[in-house]
């Protein structure tokens, strides 16, 4: 509490002591990919918080059919007719809104990337998470803790996603560095919990000793600790997003770790860094996330409830 | 009187077109055992088999509601979506007072009044029910968004776990409630006069109307059923995944759909059984699992599920032709 | 006016002029007054044909889907033969590098879907929602299989001129949508095979006995949908620049919803193509105006149901009052 008191008088301080100088009350488009899934209410939650802190609005555009590319693609049109002072945009697909991109930039609206990185068009930084490393990182974990050697199993995300994609590489190039570890099979459950399920009840079937499950995000993790739990069997599971659920699930022993991108920071982060565009303070190129690994020793750090979470001030962003 | 005159006959025909059409399906069902059997050695255990029919009873449970709408010849395409409220509202109750038998009663309740929702569009403002129940859909989906607000709820008392993934007698509890499902909807179909006057409604509505049978009430009472199952489904669902988030049903729709069909209910009504069904859902079941079993890729789950949906109906009229043609 | 009257008189129905106002109309007039009053960029030129634009792919899937809903069916596949659509376009504008061959291989590839499912309604009889229900799950299944999940990109830059470009000062997908609606009214109100459409939902049997062959009318129909499928692929990959094996789906439904808004019947052959336009065009100022007025997206995902719901129900009330 004390700490919190203390970080936003700074910021209040910092606030003052720009303010005069600076425009403020800019309106950020901020797009992200669908109202299901938590992590993108995370990223929501950080981008409003970081608005906040500096005085800037946020819209939020969220397809009304989750992940469409077609609704975002309209949205994308609607957004230019209301020339918000810049575009926050997180694509449902990397290859499939390039044009969308060019539509804005067109329409001489400055786009910061988000969460995923798109695949072309002409964007003034990005702000997101190494996916590549996330995967590596997560999977080097399970294997440490498998003791270097065992059978796994890995759940993939949608295909052609580019976080799937990523995680994935991650995961096949730690598997190489632990040659004892044996993969016995690599399915997808789009990032969804009951396919995960079903597709985890499935394979324990054919293969009686799992000693490790990477699931390439939480929902479907969580999804492999309820099919674990059904069979009364037992095995390392790691996901990735940090999510609470999966924070919850480290906590109580049921869940081994969880590789997290921090949802929060990247909303914050994003808003901050459009907003120092639209300041004409310099921006970096691109602004990363640091993965960190969430599992038995240091869940504590990070079960803290979003309301309580804080951005980092706008000086600090870009030597961040 | 009238009535019974005009529902006996129609009764009959469809029981013997369900018998021959059901013995197929079981012969299916049995080849394709068969084949997996032969390719995979961990098909054929006592675990992969309980495993299979544990997660044909989450299919079954929504099927089996929508199987009394088409019997109709009404449609529902809002069950995804009403699984998904269904499953988050009664998530957040049991999580406020810890009543597993509260969550489970209001959860069921929510089914039921977004069917009799549906059912009021149809009957009422004499909405097609495909278009009711689409319209449905969007307001569900939009009402669950807009209560989850990009949450999830997650971690439930474990007696309320129980009926997703508890056992009894090493059989899971799911495969109980399904067996119980599945015999009381048989009977409540084949042997009481609302199940008669569901069949008829599909035979001929006019007909139907013209002998007494009370159409609109009759209608609601199996969108209400629907939505009921759907919230039935979705307890199983929140119970066996312990948590719920907006998009829970989302997918389930067309899939259930194709369960009803590929059991041999007919969409214009009057002809179908919920055993029919049950083998329906299974069928698809077990496609999924052999399919993880033998590793074949997820690509090909959908071309496989569209030519058995074609498949299974075109034999059902091949037999329906030949059947209607020696009587 | 004139499709009006032909309308009525295929359908065989002596409704008065004003009873054949669908309610969508007044839904259309009544959101565009509201979006028009609350938010100023609503009324602008550039908004308006961002509107019809935006509704362009949509039409050309419910054009089509108004006549097989007259002929009392329905295609479930149309959204899944699009994207399918798609991803062939894509992929042979890749192996090619020739955009009108790929343009004309999606085309075929669609007008085939289409041709299949009015084969399978009409010859063995299959009805057409579990039809067109399995032949949604097949191309959804050659989508995946085509791409592995992958989107297709790398397309020539003329492409994307399709869905940007303009010709005489008009968006291009504004005048494909216009001439795709002129052509298809033609086709239902002028010629002899659109006389037949509605025959095929409300008398089928008349048909069949004044010596037509109704089942290849019915097959040319749903294969007409199909065509306009491959038609709209070219807009839908133009708008992406790629093509991506999920990015049709669902479309079906929305075709259908227009189609209903619009006024046409589920039953008895009644069909109204000038409603099938009102109507996508209602769902895309709804979708419009909800964005530009900032409405939270859960709220807009409620307000397309309740506006189908209330379009019908307005329709319901008009036959009611009948």
């Amino acid at each position: 509490m004390k700490k919190l008191f203390l970080l936003m008088s700074t910021l209040c301080v910092a606030g003052l002591a720009h303010g005069p100088a600076l425009a403020d009350g800019e309106t950020i488009a901020v797009f992200t990919k669908n109202q299901t899934n938590p992590f993108f209410e995370t990223v929501r939650v950080g981008a409003a918080a970081g608005a906040k802190s500096v005085n800037a609005k946020v819209i939020q555009y969220i397809p009304i059919k989750p992940d469409s590319i077609p609704e975002q693609m309209s949205q994308v049109e609607d957004a230019i007719v209301r020339k918000p002072d810049a575009i926050l945009f997180t694509p449902v697909d990397y290859k499939a809104l390039v044009p969308g991109i060019n539509k804005m930039t067109a329409a001489k609206i400055p786009v910061i990337g988000m969460t995923d990185r798109p695949a072309g068009g002409d964007i003034i930084s990005f702000v997101g998470v190494d996916d590549y490393r996330l995967g590596l990182e997560t999977s080097q974990n399970l294997f440490k803790a498998m003791g270097g050697k065992g059978n796994v199993i890995a759940l993939e995300g949608v295909k052609g996603t580019l976080t799937s994609t990523d995680r994935m590489r991650g995961f096949t190039d730690a598997l190489k560095q632990f040659p004892d570890v044996k993969l016995l099979a690599s399915q997808p459950a789009n990032y969804q919990r009951l396919q995960a399920l079903q597709v985890m009840e499935n394979l324990m079937q054919t293969h009686p000793q799992i000693a490790g499950v990477f699931a390439a995000n939480d929902a479907m993790a969580t999804g492999v600790v309820e099919a674990l739990a059904g069979a009364n069997r037992k095995a390392l599971v790691v996901g990735i997003n940090g999510s609470k659920e999966a924070v919850d699930l480290i906590k109580e022993g049921k869940m081994h770790a969880s590789g997290s991108s921090d949802p929060f920071m990247q909303g914050c982060l994003g808003v901050l860094v459009t907003v120092r565009a639209l300041r004409k303070m310099p921006v970096p190129k691109e602004l990363m996330v640091t993965p960190v690994i969430i599992d038995s020793t240091n869940w504590r750090d990070h079960d803290i409830p979003v309301e309580k979470r804080s951005c980092p001030k706008l000086d600090e962003v870009a030597a961040k | 009187m009238s009535q019974a005159e005009a529902t006996v006959p129609r009764r009959s025909l469809a029981l013997s077109n369900d018998v021959l059409s059901v013995f197929y399906r079981l012969l299916a069902v049995g080849i394709i055992c068969v084949v997996l059997s032969f390719i995979s050695d961990a098909f054929l255990t006592t675990n992969n088999l309980l495993n299979v029919l544990r997660q044909a009873s989450l299919v079954f449970f929504m099927a089996s509601g929508l199987t009394l709408v088409i019997l109709t010849g009404k449609i529902d395409l809002s069950i995804g979506a009403t699984v998904g409220l269904s499953a988050c509202v009664a998530a957040t109750v049991i999580k406020a007072t810890d009543s597993a038998m509260l969550g489970a009663l209001v959860g069921i309740g929510v089914g039921a009044i977004v069917g009799l929702g549906n059912g009021l569009l149809v009957t009422k403002l004499r909405i097609p029910s495909f278009i009711a129940t689409y319209g449905m859909l969007w307001v569900v989906h939009g009402i669950t968004y807009y209560y989850m607000s990009g949450q999830s709820v997650y971690g439930f008392p474990a007696e309320f776990r129980a009926i997703g993934s508890g056992y009894f007698l090493g059989i899971p509890i799911p495969i109980y409630l399904m067996i119980l499902f599945l015999l009381a909807g048989n009977f409540f179909t084949k042997r009481t006069t609302y199940g008669q006057q569901i069949y008829a409604i599909g035979a001929n509505t006019v007909a139907a109307r013209l002998s007494g049978i009370p159409v609109n009430s009759r209608l609601n009472l199996v969108f209400i059923l629907s939505g009921a199952m759907a919230g039935l489904a979705s307890l199983i669902y929140l119970a066996r995944l312990n948590s719920a988030e907006g998009d829970i049903g989302e997918t389930l729709t067309l899939p259930t759909i194709a369960a009803v069909v590929i059991g041999g209910t007919s969409l214009f009504g009057g002809v179908g059984s919920l055993f029919g069904t049950f083998i329906g859902g299974l069928i698809l079941t077990l496609i999924l699992n052999g399919m993880n079993l033998l590793g074949v890729s997820a690509n090909w789950q959908p071309l496989i599920t569209g030519l058995i949906v074609l498949l299974a109906v075109w034999l059902d009229m091949k037999t329906r032709s030949k059947t209607d043609a020696s009587s | 006016m004139s499709d009006r009257t032909m309308g009525e008189r295929a359908a065989g129905q002596g409704l008065s002029f004003l009873g054949r106002v669908p309610g969508v109309a007044f839904v259309l007039v009544a959101l565009f007054a509201i979006f028009a009053t609350l938010s100023p960029g609503f009324t602008t030129v550039p908004n308006l044909s961002n509107i019809l634009v935006q509704s362009s792919i949509l039409l050309l899937l419910a054009l089509p889907m108004t006549l097989i809903i007259m002929t009392e069916g329905l295609d479930l596949s149309i959204g899944a033969v699009l994207t399918l659509a798609s991803v062939v376009l894509a992929t042979v504008a890749l192996s090619t590098g020739s955009l009108s061959i790929a343009v004309l291989a999606a085309v075929a590839v669609g007008s085939a879907m289409g041709l299949l499912n009015g084969w399978i309604i009409a010859w063995p009889g299959i009805p057409p929602f579990v039809a067109t229900l399995g032949t949604l799950s097949i191309a959804q299944g050659l989508c995946l299989l085509l791409t592995d999940g992958q989107s297709v990109v790398g397309l020539p830059d003329e492409l994307h001129t399709v869905y940007a470009g303009y010709l005489l000062g008009l968006p291009i997908p504004i005048i494909i949508g216009a001439v795709a609606y002129a052509l298809m009214h033609l086709l239902l109100y002028h010629t002899r095979l659109g006389t037949y459409v509605p025959a095929l939902g409300g008398n089928r049997e008349a048909l069949r006995h004044a010596g037509v062959n109704d089942r290849l009318v019915l097959t040319v129909i749903y294969g007409i949908g199909g065509l306009m499928a491959g038609i709209a692929a070219l807009l839908l990959t133009s708008r992406m620049s790629s093509a991506h094996p999920t990015a049709g789906i669902g479309m079906e439904f929305d075709a259908i919803a227009a189609v209903a808004v619009g006024g046409t019947q589920f039953e008895r052959g009644e069909g109204w193509l000038l409603g099938t336009l009102l109507g996508v065009i209602t769902i895309g100022v709804l979708r419009n105006g909800l964005n530009l007025l900032g409405m939270p997206s859960s709220i807009q995902v409620v307000c397309v149901g309740l506006l189908v719901i209330l379009a019908l129900f307005l329709d319901g009330m008009r036959r009611v009052e009948e």
